[in-house]
């Protein structure tokens, strides 16, 4: 993969990862623009999920370098890293009590129009607050899991496989949310195995090989 | 018939009881019964014989405690193997609490600062921290495993590890707490515990015995509670890596 040098955004060069004395990944770079969403294009079991981890440092990368706006990302608080470069796992974990509770967890002066606000971008009615997160469909996990990473004001989002067991609607609905966080100039991260969404909704293609 | 003769034979009788109802019952555990029971003897004798030499020669009660100490943080290092060096922090885990309140009772003058209290107070809360370190640590990894999506995902929203880490780490330690817990609700109601059974055969009043008992269980949940706090915080310290990280970790179930 080529790795551009706009400072705008993440950057990760050369990057090796190993799993459980495995080599998950090696020699990988990425570029994530903001305004813009790029596609993490690769067959299942490539490391997608890995990278994207090591982006938000959940696993850690022993070769290579990852920057955010140009600086390291390891000088940078762990927890500020996370709440600037937002990450939903393929399957996401809903934490206990209301899908409210779930998108107020750690913001408790977090106002009700922001919730609203976090619910909308990710094409969910704001009496979605009320539901309990534990009897969501994949989907609505996955749209709820979205609204919960843009509560803390991202400026990138990775997702990791976000149409992986949906149906073609509720596809397209999560395709018509990232179109419509790009154009609030966030910077999106698509890893999936799916060309026709890749092909419908992504910017730009970055591919794992 | 003397006593001693007729509690070897009492116990013999309900062991040829017990595997006779499991030979006519075709329960396929007679032979377990048997050597159990005679294990059980065995042991028994053995300790007792190094009871009867450690009240003799005081002295040796450091060397038996040692001995209890190791084989209980071999046996809970062994139900928490998934955690790096668990031998070592399930063995401090107990010993810590367990000699702690040993050294208190016996010292503010609750039991006689002799081997014939210490050895046998020490044995309980060992027995006690052992049951408890076990249990939280088993809860511990076992949620670490099974809910590490959710504590990922604390970790996505800008948690610290320790943080996310906290409802497990409570839930774990909650667990390991529930037997002693209800053993001392229960006490006198649906069971008469060991240590007051022991006294009461071995002739002292039941007041003497209320408030020896009392003193165990309520050093017991002391003990146990300090004993899953400690390996709960020394499991956190192993797991949580530079970066607010959480190492992976593979356990056997």
């Amino acid at each position: 993969m080529a790795a551009d040098d706009d400072s705008e955004g993440m950057l990760a060069r050369d990057l090796g990862v190993t799993l459980g004395g495995r080599r998950v990944l090696e020699g990988v770079s990425l570029t994530i623009p903001r305004g813009q969403v790029t596609g993490l294009l690769a067959p299942s079991g490539a490391g997608k999920s890995t990278l994207l981890r090591a982006l938000v440092r959940l696993v850690d990368a022993e070769s290579g370098s990852i920057t955010l706006d140009g600086e390291d990302i390891r000088s940078l608080d762990a927890r500020v890293l996370r709440r600037r470069v937002g990450f939903v796992a393929q399957t996401p974990a809903m934490l206990p009590g209301t899908v409210g509770d779930n998108l107020r967890y750690g913001l408790q002066d977090l106002t009700e129009e922001a919730m609203n606000d976090a619910l909308q971008a990710a094409s969910l009615d704001d009496a979605f607050a009320e539901r309990e997160a534990d009897e969501l469909s994949g989907g609505e996990r996955a749209r709820v899991a979205l609204a919960r990473a843009l509560t803390r004001g991202p400026e990138l989002l990775l997702l990791d496989e976000p149409t992986a067991a949906l149906d073609e609607s509720a596809a397209t609905r999560i395709g018509e949310t990232l179109r419509g966080l790009r154009e609030r100039g966030l910077g999106i991260c698509v890893a999936t195995h799916d060309r026709g969404f890749a092909d419908a909704w992504v910017d730009r293609r970055e591919q794992l090989q | 018939m003397s006593a001693m003769v007729a509690k070897v034979v009492a116990a013999a009788g309900f062991t040829v009881i017990a595997a006779a109802l499991s030979v006519r019952l075709r329960l396929g555990i007679t032979r377990e019964i048997l050597v159990a029971a005679l294990r059980a003897g065995v042991q028994l004798a053995v300790v007792g014989a190094l009871i009867a030499l450690v009240f003799r020669y005081p002295v040796l009660s450091f060397a038996f405690v040692a001995v209890m100490l190791t084989t209980a943080g071999v046996t809970a290092g062994g139900r928490v193997k998934g955690l790096p060096r668990a031998r070592l922090r399930a063995l401090i885990s107990i010993a810590l609490p367990a000699l702690g309140a040993t050294a208190a009772l016996l010292l503010v003058g609750a039991f006689d600062l002799t081997a014939r209290s210490g050895v046998p107070t020490a044995g309980i809360l060992i027995g006690g921290a052992l049951t408890a370190t076990t249990l939280t640590g088993r809860r511990l990894l076992e949620a670490l495993v099974d809910e590490a999506g959710e504590i990922e995902a604390r970790l996505c929203l800008g948690d610290e590890a320790r943080t996310a880490l906290a409802p497990a780490v409570r839930r774990a330690v909650t667990t390991g707490l529930i037997p002693v817990v209800d053993q001392t609700r229960s006490v006198g109601l649906v069971t008469l515990p060991g240590t007051f059974v022991g006294l009461i055969l071995g002739g002292a009043s039941p007041a003497e015995a209320a408030a020896t008992q009392l003193v165990v269980l309520l050093a017991l949940i002391a003990v146990e509670l300090s004993a899953g706090l400690l390996l709960a915080e020394l499991t956190q310290r192993a797991l949580i890596l530079p970066g607010q990280r959480i190492a992976p970790l593979q356990i056997e179930r």
